[in-house]
């Protein structure tokens, strides 16, 4: 009365085929490549090999293309039953020692914020991409940045985590492997933030030499001669990170999410106890986030106006940015945060100025401008959002607010 | 058995557990040990490659810091998502879920059948208590009919899951039902569960005398007479109100997910030879 | 080469994203531009409107959709009457006479009429009509040389229409000549 026959699997792949595919990571080169498939590639080149996801508009291709190329480079795949599950399994596959991603969108990205809070208080390193689509709800299928707040603070609870934003097909590739270095050295769950825009735009891949990229693995406690006996899973080495033996390593780890004392246990609760463990976790990102945080600066040498963004929108503002620097606008500079989270105010306040204005496009209604105002609140008038919602940013658009603010205060009006 | 526990750590003692006087979960896990020792002493099985892997409730807490194994305490009811992770990362890990009945069959429900259903080589292993003890009382997946609860305190509307009915229909290899009044009977049973390849679902009515408020010992007389042992001839018979059937209802061998997947695998390495090989053609501009 | 931006549009099944992917690939692989490719899909999939845009500079691209196309490659009358006014003044526009009837209603613009589906069915199969379009666009502009698209060519489609997606695209690039 069963469905199925129970006869024994065989792939659907000749051994002639088989020989003909790539079985590691892309060699150094050039390749044009769609942003999925660019996130994928240098996943597997900074040695990841599981994933587990589900399927979901626009980020099913991230999927599909980890479907075929895992068991080529000896990894493993599985499609499962949900997003929560995809997520939860990212857990038992970075504690068994293995570098794991998902990638998924919105609706999903928020199915999965239980399993993101597990991962901040047991120190679980694992990559989740969320390809934006427009929200709430379904939302629709394209692009997004709206997102943006909820990868910070959309899990229960408190402590920290990273969060980076590509903004072309190589970044997909080289984002993805410093998120995996984030991950490995600060032992945190980080969130790749792309977009529609960027996983499904083509452009030339460039793959460099092994040695010339840092890939970072986590350190373990045999790496460091620390015997079972004397293995405190939760004290840091050398007030940065406790390491992290694997499951079938010997160690015996309880992982727990709960607050814990440096020991692993649960019992025995107090206040102090508690704000030390929540503590913890939360400074070991935040106290460090000038370190973490990459912020590029354009043309802020005597810069008045600045215009800020992040992710494909950079692209958007940039284009904006030089045409109207070429019209004679020459103290328009330009920001970009290429981390979003955790938010390095000080190394903002470093690199800007004093402002007239600042102009913040989002394809959102004004989420990072909230930091970026705080970061820079003595420093500048005014701060103006340029929301797009459901598309990237023409640069019309934005040289249209610009003109419209600075065009008013040069004549002398004021805003 | 004591030496599969953890020690006394720095902070504190970890014993005595956090368990009820007479709660059941002591003598399952007591019985899991023993399994696991079999297993270790027979099979050559190194302790290492075991790992525990439990979700939330009065059973998850097993995990939580006693045992002197690789464990997590992870998220309600999704202990079969982690341990399918950690299978396809180490697949040589032997995982053992812990898991209760509101663990497995309400909230987990969905990842407890998809995980029968890709027969992946894990063994759940359930202490069914009829409600949710952890949090207070409330009805689950399994409470019968009319009893009352927490949440029913009129009486409960709904009828219950058979949970070795799912597992047996979902596509698990091994699936057996037994009481903490059958010791001997359980521990062979998890021993053979993970011993199985493939997915083994075990099943244990385990008493909670706490919101039961009925006397450990008599729960436990009670399971004996309840459980009725399936045989050809009982099959046809029908069971009375809070009877169950108990035994093992399915052992069987069929393609496992890890051992289909590797063939994949095995086809691209080639085994034997190496992993890294240089550029293919077709890769460019694809 | 300044920023060059290329727009083709039509129904899906036209082949529209497919020689889009192919100049990208053969201007960033082969003729060693930049190259950033995107498409997108009408409300309605099967048969509903379809773009492709690409936009070539040998210097660094920001945006990477196109502002105001040099080249519109109108392969249905919807694509040409949702598109038309992004086209630049002096830019190109290539449409078949045959697809597309109405009269175009600009006179600023260079209006190039290739019957692609007749000239494809001559080189084999209607089918291959958007590599007529291709093979005009290359001659008609010069954005792609015809070396790096042939290559290109070669790596896009299966090995046997490969004979026959080339000959449709040298036919392009013959009757534009």
């Amino acid at each position: 009365m069963s469905v199925n026959d129970h006869t024994a699997f065989e792939p659907l792949l000749t051994e002639e085929e088989a020989k003909k595919v790539l079985r590691g990571p892309l060699p150094p080169g050039d390749y044009y490549l769609f942003g999925s498939d660019a996130c994928v590639e240098g996943a597997i080149f900074a040695g990841c090999r599981y994933y587990a996801g589900y399927p979901i508009t626009p980020a099913s291709e991230i999927m599909e293309k980890a479907a075929e190329r895992l068991p080529q480079v000896g990894g493993r795949f599985i499609q499962m039953e949900d997003e929560i599950s995809s997520a939860c399994s990212l857990i038992g596959a970075s504690w068994a020692g293995v570098k794991a991603m998902t990638a998924t969108s919105g609706p999903g990205f928020s199915l999965m914020m239980e399993a993101v809070s597990f991962a901040i208080m047991s120190e679980t390193p694992l990559l989740i991409v969320n390809v934006q689509r427009p929200g709430p709800g379904q939302g629709y299928i394209t692009s997004s940045q709206e997102d943006v707040m909820q990868a910070r603070w959309g899990h229960h609870g408190g402590g920290a985590l990273i969060a980076l934003a590509p903004s072309s097909v190589q970044e997909m590739f080289d984002f993805t492997i410093q998120a995996f270095n984030y991950a490995e050295e600060w032992r945190v769950p980080v969130i790749l933030l792309a977009d529609e825009t960027v996983a499904h735009m083509r452009e030339r891949l460039t793959v460099p030499a092994r040695d010339k990229v840092k890939v970072i693995n986590r350190i373990k406690p045999q790496d460091l001669g620390i015997p079972l006996e004397k293995y405190l899973p939760y004290e840091p080495y050398e007030g940065k990170v406790p390491p992290m033996p694997a499951w079938g390593d010997g160690y015996r780890v309880n992982v727990v999410g709960l607050v814990h004392h440096p020991d692993g246990n649960v019992t025995k609760y107090t206040p102090e106890m508690h704000l030390a463990c929540v503590s913890r976790i939360y400074q070991k990102i935040e106290d460090h986030a000038d370190e973490i945080a990459q912020v590029e600066g354009f043309f802020l040498k005597g810069c008045r106006n600045l215009v800020v963004a992040y992710g494909t929108t950079t692209r958007s503002a940039l284009e904006a940015v030089q045409e109207l620097r070429g019209k004679g606008m020459t103290d328009l500079g330009f920001l970009r945060l290429k981390t979003l989270w955790p938010f390095p105010d000080g190394k903002i306040r470093s690199m800007v100025g004093q402002m007239e204005n600042i102009f913040f496009p989002e394809m959102n209604l004004g989420y990072m401008i909230h930091p970026l105002r705080e970061a820079l609140r003595d420093r500048a008038k005014n701060f103006i959002p340029i929301p797009c919602l459901g598309q990237l940013h023409s640069p019309d658009l934005i040289i249209n607010k610009v003109e419209e603010v600075i065009g008013k205060y040069l004549c002398g009006e004021g805003i | 058995m004591l030496q599969y526990l953890k020690e006394t750590g720095v902070c504190g003692d970890r014993f005595p557990t956090i368990f009820c006087p007479g709660c059941g979960i002591g003598q399952v896990l007591n019985y899991a040990l023993n399994a696991v020792d079999h297993l270790v002493k027979k099979d050559g099985i190194p302790r290492d490659q075991f790992c525990f892997i439990a979700g939330i409730g009065c059973s998850a807490r097993v995990t939580s810091q006693y045992l002197g194994f690789d464990a997590i305490w992870s998220l309600h009811g999704r202990a079969p998502a982690v341990a399918t992770g950690a299978l396809l990362a180490r697949p040589e890990l032997r995982a053992v879920v812990i898991t209760g009945d509101g663990d497995v069959a309400a909230i987990g429900g969905n990842h407890f059948i998809q995980a029968c259903r890709r027969n992946l080589d894990m063994t759940i292993l359930c202490m069914n208590n009829n409600l949710y003890g952890m949090t207070g009382g409330q009805s689950s997946p399994t409470t019968l009919r009319g009893i009352p609860s927490t949440t029913s305190p009129y009486g409960n509307v709904e009828n219950a899951f058979d949970l070795c009915q799912m597992a047996i229909t979902a596509g698990a290899s091994y699936v057996a039902r037994w009481t903490t009044a059958h010791p001997q009977q359980c521990i062979q049973a998890i021993e053979k569960g993970i011993r199985k390849k493939g997915l083994a679902f075990i099943e244990v009515m385990t008493q909670c005398p706490t919101h039961w408020k009925e006397e450990p010992a008599k729960m436990m007389k009670k399971y004996r007479s309840q459980a009725i042992r399936l045989s050809k001839e009982k099959e046809r018979e029908s069971l009375k109100r809070g009877q169950f059937w108990a035994g093992e209802f399915v052992d069987k061998d069929q393609p496992e997910w890890l051992e289909s997947y590797q063939k994949i695998i095995d086809r691209f390495q080639n085994k034997g030879m190496a992993t890294e090989v240089t550029e293919a053609p077709e890769t460019k501009g694809k | 080469m300044k920023r060059y931006e290329i727009r083709i549009a039509g129904f899906g099944g036209q082949g529209v994203v497919t020689i889009g992917k192919i100049l990208g690939v053969a201007a960033a692989l082969h003729d060693k531009k930049n190259a950033v490719q995107t498409q997108s899909y009408g409300p309605e999939s099967r048969g509903g409107a379809c773009k492709s845009e690409i936009v070539l500079s040998d210097g660094e691209i920001h945006y990477p959709k196109v502002r105001s196309a040099d080249v519109l490659v109108a392969l249905s009358q919807t694509a040409l009457d949702v598109y038309l006014k992004d086209l630049k003044p002096g830019g190109f526009l290539i449409i078949d006479p045959l697809t597309v009837l109405k009269e175009v209603p600009r006179s600023d613009i260079q209006v190039v009429k290739i019957p692609t589906a007749e000239i494809a069915l001559k080189a084999g199969n209607k089918r291959f009509q958007n590599m007529v379009a291709l093979g005009a666009l290359c001659q008609l502009t010069g954005a792609v040389s015809p070396q790096a698209l042939e290559r290109a060519i070669g790596e896009s489609v299966p090995p046997k229409t490969l004979a026959q997606n080339l000959k449709a695209f040298q036919k392009g690039i013959e009757y534009v000549r």
